[in-house]
């Protein structure tokens, strides 16, 4: 659960809408339950997708974080 | 008797309390005031996550920050955006918040639990633990209180929550009975560390017992008895007056010296794996720290810990140990131990190939953080340095000239540690063992890791059903390994220890004290019953044994024979 939570919450800081694009699926980043129902592991291709303000920001670190091994 | 999972020793005999589930029923109904019904539930999630945090708290205090971490998790789901946002939705639809809650929570469980994914399926638990307390909130059903709970009780209950178990007085509690659950659950865990007997896994138990009933808890053999007749009753006071007897007897050897019948003193260490374990060596009378591993610190965090955060964690063990001895142990990674974000390759043979210290004179700056943090704590203790994994001469040169040129560094810096940090090895390889007389000269102390070292000399995983027979450290090859490690370190006068679980293997104690090792490193738990297997050998009796046992040939003799004198 650590690291969707850990990731959600990263995200929940930014105004902007942050989202995962997996297999075709929209997932809302900020919501750790949205996270942990898509099973995404380390190693799955994703998108990550930011709109609206500070978005250059968000996407910043959330991919920051991704690359990191998602914050476990 | 009824049989379930014995999860953590010990007898206890006392009065059932049913920690029943209340009943969390209600009538969804059409709400007017839907702005009213937003600010109730509103009112249940503030009122939830206020009583998570403080339960967490209690149980950071009783069994430790990773338990409470878990629970902190649940407040993260009660405040989810998405399923917030979701729940207002449906109460601006005029849904009551019971229902709309519970909607959005059994629409995750139903997706978790069926996702076919271990980990997820597992946080269905968490989103059920969740949805229960708010629905109890907004019911305004309030929970058992365990905190109430009278001397000698049972807890009986479907399934234990941590928030239940941050509940608890444990001098109160003298067994612990659930129907789900087994060994390496949470609640399992949680129950070992507070010493509870618990048994899980119990068919219907809720159903069976009734409050005040009398019953007995045999965590040991994993048994309940629901009103015991006498004889029964007596039986099982006898056990447990058997089992306290024995520990009992043990605290005789509390506060005393190690020391054989002949008076030969020991050192007889603790193996803790994080800080505060310091305190719990301590707290069952270890004399310091022979192995602390280092590991735990890099597996719980996102990326490599900072040379401040090494320094506070080293540091606090440190100043725990008040100048009681600490060997530290630099990161032993690789093998069957990974840390994600370290992002090493997939080996063919991990055991063979790049880890530990082979991976740290690589990764230097990894190294060199965490040798100076070490040297930083040096200054508030009885702090030594141990290497891993070293199989040649020139690992323990390389390895003790970074800790010269960090030292350097230091003291042109100003910043204080020990000049005389010992730095000392482990001897766990087959190679080590046989070039132990080289070995010695390079570094300032030995300690045996008996479980790598008896994989390494039999070539056999003991984690491989079909070759872990050979996985033994009484079979004559690792004797003789650890006969000539603790020889070559005597003759080269320094200290050899042993830091693996043959330390504490009565068996091999005799052994250990005629080869002639110092130190003794084991589990905090075992401190007081290897004082007491080390103070029934006289040197010579212990060298008769030795000599018996070093002249057999195979594992079974050598187990036959220890057993007849042990």
């Amino acid at each position: 659960m650590r690291p969707a939570s850990v990731f959600a919450s990263a995200m929940g800081k930014y105004p902007c809408a942050v989202s995962i694009m997996h297999n075709g699926n929209t997932i809302n980043a900020k919501s750790t339950l949205n996270l942990i129902a898509a099973c995404l592991k380390c190693g799955t291709e994703i998108e990550l997708v930011c709109d609206g303000d500070k978005e250059n920001e968000a996407l910043a670190e959330g991919a920051k974080m991704i690359e990191d091994g998602f914050g476990e | 008797m009824i049989k379930g999972i014995g999860v953590s020793a010990g007898v206890g005999i006392g009065r059932i309390l049913l920690v029943e589930e209340h009943s969390l029923e209600y009538t969804p109904h059409e709400v007017k005031d839907t702005e009213a019904e937003q600010a109730r539930f509103n009112g249940a999630v503030e009122t939830f996550c206020r009583n998570t945090e403080a339960q967490a708290e209690a149980l950071k205090a009783s069994a430790g920050a990773k338990e409470a971490e878990i629970m902190l998790g649940h407040i993260s789901i009660v405040q989810d955006p998405y399923l917030i946002g979701e729940v207002e939705k449906k109460i601006a639809g005029g849904t009551c918040a019971e229902a709309a809650f519970e909607e959005m929570c059994d629409m995750f469980i139903q997706v978790f639990s069926a996702s076919g994914d271990d980990m997820t399926m597992q946080r269905a638990a968490d989103v059920r633990d969740v949805k229960a307390g708010v629905l109890g909130l907004l019911l305004g059903v309030s929970d058992v209180k365990l905190s109430d709970a009278p001397p000698s009780t049972i807890l009986c209950a479907k399934e234990l929550t941590p928030s239940m178990i941050a509940e608890i007085k444990k001098e109160n509690i003298v067994g612990i009975i659930t129907e789900t659950g087994s060994t390496t659950s949470h609640s399992a865990i949680l129950a070992r560390v507070l010493e509870i007997p618990a048994v899980m896994s119990v068919p219907d138990i809720m159903s069976c017992a009734k409050n005040t009933q009398e019953a007995i808890v045999d965590g040991g053999d994993g048994c309940v008895i629901l009103a015991p007749d006498d004889v029964q009753l007596g039986e099982y006071t006898r056990k447990r007056e058997r089992l306290l007897e024995e520990r009992r007897e043990l605290e005789k050897y509390r506060g005393r010296p190690t020391q054989s019948a002949d008076g030969t003193v020991y050192e007889l260490v603790c193996n803790i794996g994080k800080p505060q374990d310091a305190a719990k060596a301590l707290e069952f009378d270890g004399e310091g720290v022979g192995l602390f591993r280092t590991e735990f610190l890099f597996m719980d965090k996102t990326s490599v810990p900072t040379e401040e955060e090494q320094f506070t964690e080293y540091k606090k063990a440190a100043v725990i140990l008040k100048g009681r001895p600490l060997i530290i142990r630099t990161l032993d990674i690789g093998g069957d131990k990974d840390i994600p974000y370290l992002g090493l390759a997939k080996e063919e043979n991990p055991f063979m190939g790049f880890r530990a210290i082979r991976y740290c004179l690589k990764n230097r700056e990894l190294f060199r953080t965490q040798l100076r943090a070490i040297l930083r704590a040096s200054a508030f203790g009885n702090v030594s340095i141990m290497f891993p994994l070293i199989t040649c001469v020139d690992e323990v040169r390389e390895g003790k000239a970074l800790v010269e040129e960090l030292k350097s560094e230091l003291r042109a810096e100003g910043t204080q540690f020990d000049e005389n940090i010992k730095v000392g090895i482990m001897t766990e390889t087959a190679a080590s063992g046989i070039i132990a007389d080289l070995l010695a000269k390079e570094c300032d102390f030995f300690s045996i890791g008996t479980n790598d070292l008896t994989g390494y000399t039999m070539a056999a995983d003991r984690g491989n059903s079909d070759v872990s027979y050979l996985y033994s450290a009484l079979q004559p090859s690792v004797l003789r390994m650890i006969r000539s490690i603790i020889r070559a370190g005597r003759e080269c006068g320094i200290p050899v220890g042993m830091c693996g679980e043959a330390a504490a293997d009565p068996m091999m104690i005799p052994l250990l004290i005629s080869f002639g090792l110092t130190e003794f490193s084991v589990s905090a738990p075992s401190v007081l019953r290897v004082r007491k297997s080390i103070s029934c050998w006289t040197k010579e009796r212990a060298d008769e044994v030795a000599e018996k046992v070093m002249s057999l040939s195979t594992q079974s003799e050598v187990r036959d024979y220890l057993k007849t004198v042990v």
